[in-house]
């Protein structure tokens, strides 16, 4: 009796271990972890949500297969995919199903997509940023497809009493001979044995790009029904009946002011209001803050203005727009310190060389994130294990910061996944979890919902650090070739705040590549000094932040200004100045695979920019007061570029000193489109946002805080502002590379460039605003006089 | 205070603080979470919702003003069919939303216009539409999207029959075929 027992539960263990067997796939990675379950309810969003579904009814049928960490299979064939990345807007979870379900030869209409809560077994992958989500994808969630169609293919094979080359594989059916076996008939009849390791994974025949069927095809995502239905799930909507909510009192500046006394007398008076905390960050991320505990939100904004707190005086981190600027002209002008990520021989000398001679200096304001969902976390303690609720989008960082806080390991959070009511960089920093954190462990673990109000949520912003930039370069008349350049960036480096372990190693000392990114160019311009300089008051005072587009926002404005100043003064034509200089020698001639072609991708966008702008002809045809300009560029990163050459079409309004912009065309080379229409959505969004920074959107600093702190002072772009866009995406085979990073830099110089051709006036500071184009209409006439 | 109003067809009733701003009673007290904070001084629409047929910003309107009134939220706004069906499917087929936070608003604005204005231009739907604001700056689409609707709301008008009798009329002939 005991014998039959014992070989009965063997051959269960078996079989139920054969199902759910779960191989890691993970090319490159470690040993494989966890067992087979079924879907918690309510844990994870899976879509698509169908009409009047909530979330949480969507189970899988019968017994599972899990071939692999990226998807699992059902019996009614249903393919869920496994995503750990977040949803900011850019459909990406509709963009990285493709990928498997192409290998794969899923049958679309049953694939479900999965976005998980953090679990230790994709332990360091939760970081949605740079653009970077479909090119990390790409080549592991294709080879998971091809390793799930090959055990597909045998196992049918065994099935038919075949062998898997006589069986074709298509639209999530095997067939051989007129017999037909669904995947889901496959995971039916079970004992899935095969095991891929992931060097035989990383070896399996891929499909040929002309017999897709899913990559490049215009398919709807699968995230928008929901949104279109107010049934999105975003954490500002998490909702515990026994939470507390929470708001902030900021202090009068991001660091640098201690609480000294807390008079709630009059908070007291008011119904719902529950007590407040001071709370104290070993991290020293959170300084001076008083949290506001309330049954109801109402009450808890109002307790929050009415409480009476004082704090120390903040004397040097008050500081203006002005000391910014005069602290970053000082560290421009000492050479010894900063980092050099280039710094070729001689080109102090070189500079003096050559028949022409350019200098030039850019600023750049800050700007702020404003995403329109602002900041907000839910925090509880179940048993042992703490939940969050919050849209931060690099989770994997923030366990890190959040266990350390919490005096647990990382296995005892969960990072709860939800749609992102915007982002544009603002929600990769873990700073506003850790007083949510503090302020639940105070209370034992309770459910808070720590939210901020707009103004809040602007004050506490990590804003796109103010720059300064300066271009030097030297020129042969001759030829327009470039002798020497020297580029100084002065900014604040947003890595350095929030994860300096990601600093990058220069030739001489670490650099921020978030600071400088977009200013390491593709341009041949002889021996080249590349330099970056912590701007130390901006660190001391606001907390710099990553920001949509990364550096480029700033770093393109400078250098694509500079090139126009550079072709002007050698009386040059923009395009072929560039074009010339965009020859792909030596370093920049690309990497593969990721930035194969180098500068000649560059160089192949602008030329079709040319053409598609009729560029020749284009400017005698303006009308007065018009113009046209162009910039283009690699981006947002040398590491994975993706290629933009942009035209803008502008109106400058001479009495009130008012741009329009008119019209912009793109032409992108991003290597294969997976989403064809969502690259295009993406691309519209970048180039609009470029559009707001350059000339709505500036955040003025004001005793160490943005002054502004709505709507009613800060003003991105509208729907009346958007000019006609005409956008193109070149063809070809290369690694798909991210989409919107470069296509943000490229709109503010193009339109500083197009000022220029259209009245003669060089800003060279944004946002450019009507007070400066005056300015300089006034000294032109000046001049004249 | 209590406060008594139709919302989404039903009769509801909550007790709060007069100056509540009836954006939390929706999201808070009444778990309806399709309609949506953003800026709380009526600048950015992300919380419009209609008020006896009228767009209204939630967050600036206070619990006291709506006592008897009708208010449909994104929730709500599905069962009144057209305009909200047509606008809903051209939505859906321009592939609009990005991030979708300002959606609701949005939907909940563009029905109104379309209401008012079954064939608005480009310069129509920007007064009526700049309130609200974007961040993924989705504007193009949200453009194309009503006139999308526009057209579908058109094609559904001429297909209608012609001939117009009373529904009392109807109804006597459809139990006369009895």
């Amino acid at each position: 009796m005991e014998k039959d027992f014992k070989k009965e539960t063997q051959k269960q263990e078996k079989q139920s271990f054969s199902l759910s067997r779960r191989h890691f796939l993970m090319t490159g990675l470690g040993s494989c972890l966890g067992f087979g379950f079924l879907s918690k309810a309510g844990a994870e969003i899976i879509l698509p949500q169908k009409r009047g579904q909530d979330f949480e009814e969507i189970q899988e049928a019968g017994n599972v297969f899990e071939p692999n960490l990226w998807c699992r299979i059902d019996e009614e064939g249903f393919v869920y995919i496994h995503l750990v990345k977040a949803e900011l807007g850019q459909h990406i979870g509709s963009a990285i199903a493709r990928l498997i379900a192409e290998e794969m030869e899923a049958d679309w209409n049953k694939i479900r997509l999965v976005y998980l809560d953090t679990e230790t077994r994709f332990k360091g992958y939760y970081c949605t940023k740079d653009a970077h989500s479909v090119w990390e994808s790409w080549d592991i969630y294709r080879q998971a497809g091809a390793a799930v169609k090959y055990m597909m293919r045998e196992r049918a094979a065994a099935i038919f009493s075949t062998i898997p080359e006589k069986c074709l594989v298509e639209n999530g059916n095997v067939s051989y001979e007129g017999q037909n076996l669904s995947f889901g008939d496959i995971v039916k009849h079970g004992h899935i044995t095969r095991q891929i390791s992931p060097e035989e994974m990383a070896n399996l025949p891929l499909k040929d790009p002309t017999a897709y069927r899913f990559i490049g095809m215009k398919l709807q995502a699968l995230d928008i029904e929901a949104k279109i239905t107010g049934r999105a799930p975003y954490s500002i909507d998490a909702h515990f009946d026994d939470m507390l909510y929470a708001r902030p009192c900021l202090p009068p500046t991001r660091y640098g002011a201690k609480v000294v006394s807390v008079d709630d007398t009059e908070a007291r008076e008011i119904d719902g209001y529950e007590g407040y905390f001071i709370l104290e960050d070993p991290s020293e991320t959170i300084i001076g803050w008083v949290v506001v505990l309330a049954h109801n939100w109402f009450a808890a904004v109002k307790a929050a203005d009415i409480l009476r707190i004082r704090w120390t005086d903040p004397v040097e981190t008050a500081v203006e727009e002005k000391d910014l600027q005069e602290h970053a002209e000082e560290l421009l002008k000492d050479s010894k310190i900063g980092s050099d990520i280039y710094h070729d021989k001689d080109v102090e000398m070189l500079l003096k060389t050559g028949d022409n001679f350019l200098d030039q200096t850019y600023y750049c304001d800050p700007v702020a994130h404003f995403a329109l969902e602002p900041l907000n976390v839910l925090i509880r303690k179940i048993g042992d294990v703490w939940e969050i609720h919050s849209g931060n989008h690099w989770q994997s960082l923030a366990l890190g910061k959040l266990a350390k806080l919490l005096g647990v390991s990382e296995d005892k959070i969960i990072m709860k996944n939800y749609f992102v009511g915007g982002s544009f960089g603002r929600k990769l920093s873990s700073d506003y979890l850790i007083p949510a954190a503090l302020t639940s462990q105070l209370l034992g673990g309770r459910a808070v919902k720590l939210l901020f109000t707009r103004s809040d949520d602007m004050i506490f912003d990590t804003l796109r650090s103010p720059s300064l930039q300066r271009i030097q370069a030297s020129f042969n008349g001759d030829d327009k070739s470039i002798n020497a350049m020297r580029y100084d960036v002065v900014a604040g480096w947003p890595t350095l705040a929030e994860a300096p372990s990601y600093l990058r190693k220069g030739v001489k000392g670490e650099y921020d590549p978030a600071s400088v990114s977009g200013a390491d160019h593709w341009y041949e311009v002889g021996p080249f000094h590349l330099r970056a300089v912590c701007n130390g008051l901006v660190q001391r005072s606001l907390r710099p932040g990553w920001f949509y587009g990364g550096a480029s926002g700033w770093t393109l404005w400078a250098l694509e200004s500079f090139m126009d100043e550079a072709a002007d003064l050698l009386h040059s034509d923009p395009i072929s100045f560039r074009f010339n200089l965009l020859t792909g020698e030596g370093r920049n001639g690309g990497v593969e695979p990721d930035s194969v072609g180098g500068a000649r991708r560059q160089a192949a966008v602008l030329k079709r920019l040319g053409e598609v702008i009729d560029w020749g002809s284009i400017n005698y045809k303006l009308p007065k007061d018009e113009g046209i300009g162009v910039a283009c560029g690699g981006g947002e990163s040398r590491d994975m570029p993706t290629w933009c050459a942009l035209a803008a079409h502008v109106h400058v309004e001479r009495q009130k000193g008012v741009v329009r912009c008119k019209k912009i065309w793109v032409v992108i080379d991003a290597g294969i489109i997976i989403d064809p229409d969502g690259a295009e959505a993406q691309i519209e969004g970048a180039v609009l946002w470029g559009l707001s920074m350059a000339l709505f959107e500036g955040a003025e600093i004001k005793d160490g805080l943005i002054k502004a702190r709505n709507l009613n002072h800060y003003t991105p772009l509208r729907i009346s502002d958007v000019p006609e866009i005409h956008i193109e995406f070149m063809e070809n085979a290369h690694k798909p590379t991210g989409l919107n990073g470069v296509a943000v830099g490229v709109v503010a110089p193009a339109i500083g460039n197009a000022i220029f051709n259209a009245v003669k006036v060089r800003l060279r500071k944004l946002p450019m605003n009507s007070e400066e184009l005056l300015k300089a209409f006034d000294q032109i006439q000046k001049n004249k006089a | 205070m209590t406060t008594s109003f139709i919302l989404n067809g039903r009769n509801v009733s909550v007790n709060l603080p007069k100056d509540t701003p009836l954006l939390w009673v929706l999201r808070d007290e009444l778990h309806l979470k399709g309609t949506k904070f953003g800026c709380g001084i009526g600048e950015c629409g992300t919380c419009t919702i209609h008020i006896g047929g009228k767009a209204a910003r939630a967050c600036i309107t206070l619990i006291s003003e709506v006592e008897g009134a009708h208010i449909t939220t994104i929730e709500g706004a599905e069962a009144q069919e057209e305009p909200m069906r047509s606008l809903q499917a051209a939505w859906d087929e321009v592939q609009v939303p990005q991030c979708g936070y300002c959606q609701s608003g949005q939907i909940m604005q563009a029905v109104l216009l379309l209401k008012d204005n079954p064939n608005p231009t480009d310069e129509e739907i920007d007064s009526v539409m700049c309130g609200n604001l974007c961040r993924c700056m989705a504007y193009r689409r949200i453009r194309k999207a009503i006139h999308l609707a526009a057209e579908k709301l058109n094609a559904l008008k001429t297909e209608k029959r012609p001939e117009k009798t009373s529904p009392k009329q109807q109804e006597t002939t459809s139990q006369g075929e009895k």
